[in-house]
């Protein structure tokens, strides 16, 4: 130890100072740059140290997977909730959306008929039966809807008429159904005819005006809407469309096929109209 | 007689919740899910079954309330279907209680025939009463029936699944 301090001690502690000296040197005349002694280890150390940094990088990343998977695990779980309550909401939105188009509709239509009351309703179920078309809707004779009350959709276009009540629900058959048969009139000319469902036009979702005044009037395009006799429904309701020309199978009456304005497939959401101006 | 009464609540206690699914699919889901634009019949194929494996008694009673639940899915009054699924019951539970060997055979037999006979009696009931063409209400009856018997397999096991954990004997 005393042989350490006073030859070889005294020898590292002067290269100590030579290699001090030196940086300081080498630093203060580049400015404030690395010293020789980085300058010199650089090109080893920096593969090397780029290695370990890798290698620890891995490790950390294993410790983390392997000490921290609980953590990681519950962070998932919380934006699982977030993403489901997003999803929720994005659901809400749509929904609320969806009201709001179908209510916006409505509100042209009620605008143009002020004299009708309306109750909206919302499809339950359709009936299990290939010969008829009915569907069951969600309120009856407690919200005040009566037997035969005409039914339409947010546009106003006709889609039948309420043929059963209870106090809480109701069943409404469509103006396809083949027991369906009202007062119809072409809009563009006036002249009247009867518009009911067909056994032949059934499966394709259409029906029939017969009983035409006037045939001319007929013509592919025209527009059919109720002609308000008899009082079950208003005057004006939109059925649909002339589709096309047919002759009965007797072959001496014809009619115009019509294609409904509503699309009862999609339904889910009408309106009962449970009061309205009866117009003769 | 305490064995009986036993015995007829855990049939009731099998076979409801069966009819309702059943009623329920036949008058939601299938409503929707139609074929060659057709709905099937689910319940009468399920009247079979029962019918088949438990006999008149009980082919009778479950096809009461399988009538009734068919008639209310076709939103109409309890008349038709309960009548004519109640005979069926209890006329497919004598050939089983007499010559049909219980088997998928015997009831994909007698759900076509039952299925026919349907649509036959629906068919010329429209024919008769509303002055419907035959040609159109008959090809209706017959995608009906075969869009029906796609469910034969799983209303047969099912069903005599259903039976056998009842466990042996007929009648409620």
């Amino acid at each position: 130890m005393k042989e350490l301090i006073s030859k070889k001690g005294l020898y590292i502690i002067a290269a100590a100072v030579a290699v001090a000296v030196i940086a300081a040197v080498s630093v203060a005349l580049s400015g404030g740059n690395a010293g020789f002694a980085s300058l010199l280890s650089e090109p080893f150390f920096k593969p090397v140290k780029s290695a370990m940094t890798s290698l620890v990088d891995s490790l950390e990343h294993t410790y983390n997977y392997m000490y921290r998977f609980d953590e990681i695990e519950a962070e998932n779980q919380r934006l699982k909730a977030r993403v489901a309550q997003l999803e929720q909401e994005y659901r809400e939105y749509t929904e609320i959306s969806e009201e709001n188009e179908r209510l916006h509709n409505l509100l042209g239509f009620a605008e143009r008929h002020e004299d009708m009351s309306m109750e909206p309703v919302t499809v339950i179920s359709w009936t299990a039966s290939n010969y008829s078309s009915s569907f069951t809707i969600s309120k009856g004779s407690s919200s005040g809807i009566e037997l035969y009350d005409p039914v339409v959709d947010e546009y106003g276009f006709l889609v039948g008429q309420v043929t059963s009540v209870t106090s809480t629900s109701s069943v409404v058959t469509t103006l396809i159904d083949t027991t369906t048969s009202l007062g119809a009139l072409f809009y563009e000319n006036g002249e009247t005819g009867v518009a009911a469902g067909d056994f032949e036009l059934f499966k394709s979702s259409r029906l029939k005006v017969s009983y035409i005044t006037d045939m001319d009037s007929a013509v592919i395009g025209a527009t059919v809407v109720t002609s308000g006799s008899g009082g079950v429904y208003p005057a004006g309701l939109v059925i649909g469309t002339v589709s096309g020309i047919a002759v009965s199978s007797s072959g001496l009456d014809p009619y115009a096929v019509v294609e409904p304005s509503t699309d009862l497939t999609g339904l889910s959401h009408v309106y009962v109209i449970t009061d309205f101006a009866v117009s003769e | 007689m305490a064995r009986n009464k036993h015995r007829t609540l855990v049939k009731a206690l099998i076979l409801a919740p069966y009819l309702i699914l059943l009623y329920i699919l036949q008058s939601t889901v299938f409503t929707r899910l139609t074929l060659m634009g057709e709905k099937p019949l689910l319940l009468p194929m399920a009247v079979a079954g029962i019918a088949l494996f438990l006999g008149r008694v009980d082919g009778g009673v479950f096809g009461l309330f399988a009538g009734m639940l068919t008639d209310l899915s076709y939103n109409q009054a309890t008349v038709q279907f309960t009548l004519l699924l109640t005979l069926m019951g209890i006329f497919l539970g004598i050939l089983s209680d007499t010559v049909l060997v219980q088997g998928f055979p015997s009831f994909l037999v007698s759900s076509v025939l039952e299925l026919l006979l349907i649509s036959a009696f629906q068919a010329l009931s429209l024919v008769v009463l509303r002055g419907a063409p035959l040609s159109v209400t008959a090809a209706v009856g017959l995608r009906q029936s075969v869009y029906s018997l796609i469910f034969a397999i799983p209303v047969y096991y099912v069903s005599r699944f259903l039976c056998r954990v009842m466990g042996p004997g007929k009648g409620f």
